[in-house]
């Protein structure tokens, strides 16, 4: 039996849910504690809510039916962005095939970025308030006279940075060092979230954070392998604020979109959304590559739609 | 090191668990009603002493679950609530320095002794041990800094204080981890960590609850609120009600007088269910 549950966390790993050796250990123990062998394996081997249906999937392929769940879902995060490794014969086949040096002509995403009172403090010589550890410490050399206030205040910390990335049909000559720029970005800044739209959306600052730009495009492109061309940028940005964007990471952000503002979607919900972004975050930046062009306006309607909402409208550059 | 450091007296660790029906039952008997994933992940967390992260929607009780858990293990429930910059001093232990400067200008003695230490919510779990829950709330509001110094504390269970030694825990107390997902902890921390996603509860299960936390509800009333409150979820809603804005409807609406979700009397008491304004418009329309 140990054999068949140890088997079934490597299927389970295959399938691309991160398992170390650890969680299999604890899963056979959990089984053998509990009698419960769905529900063992879910508290053991996940970690995230993205995992459920993979891990209801191979489930299935081992054990048969998986037991009736009596709970009910909203259908948001489980079902759009699964971790289904479909064929790659996208054209974002591209990025899997990055070779290892990285194209010389990214421009970085260089931003000046508004600050924020941070909670954490730094010694100040004349204003803020007393600091008491500090004070204690200079009593000390003086025979316990607190002779010389010391003061704090805090500290100023950049804002969290949000990159929306269009990766769509009309932005791949864009697209490739769009991530690359991001991939670079999130070497930079530990705080910024990646995310790649088309149709839907994908969370990439994970797959970003490896260091080495080549392991780092070819882990994204996986996760971006079933891809489908078009844009809706109304329909990702409203999956950006439900799953995250409300839940915190859009709150006080600086959010930047970049995107060429073509979108088969509904203009109605895009103007809906920045709407409902704008009102959370710090501020929205949109980057357009089109604006280099000198006869460009943006007249489509979903830039019409969303250009009320954006603090900032400004070509890459 | 003062004895004072040392824990109290182990309790019981188990707290009588010894199967996934027992946790549910007595989470039951404590008016949470618990699915039967909820259950064998505490059941399991309990008896291999691991951190249980919980992550779900908003208002299916992540929270609850640590309350409910110390008042059935006569526990004391430690909150930890997180944000962002917390540091050391609001996490585990701060020196009291408007004391410690008296006591300077007195020039006797020691300043770095136990009585000039404030205890902080983290500290306080570990000289409590088993006798403690000690809630995480929110663990992706800190920072990084903060997620790192506390995979530590959860895998030693002690700390030390540079002034007066190292405080170990006699047992382990219980921890649970809540997470909304607005930043992805680290693998360190999930693998070390048992997960459990709450889900909105069934349509019986949604009776179950509001009666039992609100008892002035009918079972009809409770009943067309869980109705009601499902067919909210489905609209695509910015904020749809949880479990814990139908118990505030259900308790609303019998406050009133009324003995279903419908017509005037739910328009009147919506407030209690739906807090955003583009979602009242969706709603009504």
């Amino acid at each position: 039996v140990t054999n068949q549950l140890v088997q079934f966390a490597r299927a389970l790993r295959t399938n691309g849910i991160p398992i170390g050796v650890g969680g299999v250990v604890d899963f056979v123990a959990g089984v053998d504690l509990a009698g419960d062998l769905y529900w063992s394996g879910r508290t053991t081997l996940l970690s995230a809510p993205d995992h459920i249906p993979v891990y209801d999937r191979v489930f299935a392929e081992w054990f048969g039916e998986i037991p009736v769940i009596e709970s009910r879902r909203r259908g948001g995060i489980e079902s759009e962005i699964s971790l289904h490794r479909g064929p790659t014969s996208s054209p974002y086949e591209m990025f899997g095939r990055m070779p290892g040096a990285v194209p010389d002509d990214v421009l970085p995403f260089v931003l000046d970025l508004p600050l924020r009172r941070s909670r954490r403090r730094r010694r100040s010589r004349q204003r803020g308030d007393l600091d008491l550890r500090k004070t204690l410490q200079l009593a000390g050399r003086s025979d316990g006279e607190a002779l010389r206030l010391a003061r704090r205040t805090r500290r100023l910390a950049p804002r969290r940075v949000v990159l929306l990335l269009d990766i769509s049909g009309s932005m791949s000559s864009y697209a490739r060092r769009l991530v690359v720029a991001a991939h670079a970005a999130i070497q930079e800044h530990r705080r910024w979230e990646v995310f790649c739209f088309a149709t839907r959306l994908t969370r990439l600052t994970h797959e970003l954070s490896h260091r080495d730009p080549s392991t780092a495009l070819s882990r994204a492109a996986k996760e971006l392998a079933d891809w489908e061309g078009g844009t809706r940028i109304g329909e990702a940005l409203k999956q950006f604020m439900d799953d995250y964007g409300h839940a915190g990471m859009a709150r006080g952000a600086v959010v930047v979109i970049c995107s060429d503002g073509f979108d088969v979607g509904d203009s109605d919900v895009l103007g809906e959304q920045m709407a409902r972004l704008s009102r959370l975050a710090h501020s929205v930046i949109w980057l357009n590559p089109l604006l280099e062009l000198e006869s460009y306006e943006p007249r489509s309607a979903a830039m019409r739609a969303a250009l009320p909402h954006v603090d900032l409208f400004a070509p890459w550059r | 090191v003062s004895d004072r450091l040392e824990a109290g007296p182990a309790a019981s660790t188990g707290g009588g668990l010894t199967s996934i029906e027992d946790v549910d039952a007595a989470l039951r008997s404590e008016s949470y009603v618990p699915d039967r994933g909820l259950s064998t992940a505490i059941f399991l967390a309990v008896t291999l002493h691991r951190p249980l992260l919980l992550e779900g929607e908003v208002g299916v009780g992540k929270t609850e679950v640590a309350k409910t858990l110390a008042r059935l293990r006569q526990a004391e429930l430690v909150r930890l609530q997180c944000y962002e910059g917390i540091d050391v001093s609001q996490a585990l232990y701060e020196w009291d320095y408007p004391r410690q400067l008296l006591e300077s200008r007195a020039g006797t003695g020691d300043l770095y002794e136990e009585r000039f230490l404030l205890e902080r919510p983290l500290l306080r779990a570990l000289r409590a041990g088993a006798n403690a829950v000690l809630l995480i709330d929110e663990l992706d509001r800190a920072d990084d800094e903060f997620e790192a110094f506390l995979l530590e504390l959860l895998s030693e269970f002690k700390v030390s204080i540079p002034e007066l030694g190292t405080v170990a825990a006699d047992s382990q107390p219980m921890v649970i981890i809540t997470s909304n997902r607005t930043r992805e902890l680290h693998d360190a921390l999930k693998r070390r960590c048992f997960y459990h996603w709450i889900e909105y509860p069934s349509l019986e299960r949604e009776v179950e609850i509001i009666r039992l936390r609100a008892p002035a509800v009918s079972e009809r009333l409770a009943r067309s609120v869980a109705a009601e409150v499902e067919r909210l979820r489905s609209l695509d809603l910015v904020k749809p009600p949880g479990p814990a804005e139908a118990i505030d409807w259900a308790a609303a609406l019998a406050a009133i007088g009324a003995d279903s979700a419908e017509g005037e009397a739910a328009r009147a008491t919506i407030g209690a269910a739906i807090k955003n304004r583009e979602d009242l418009g969706r709603t009504l329309a």
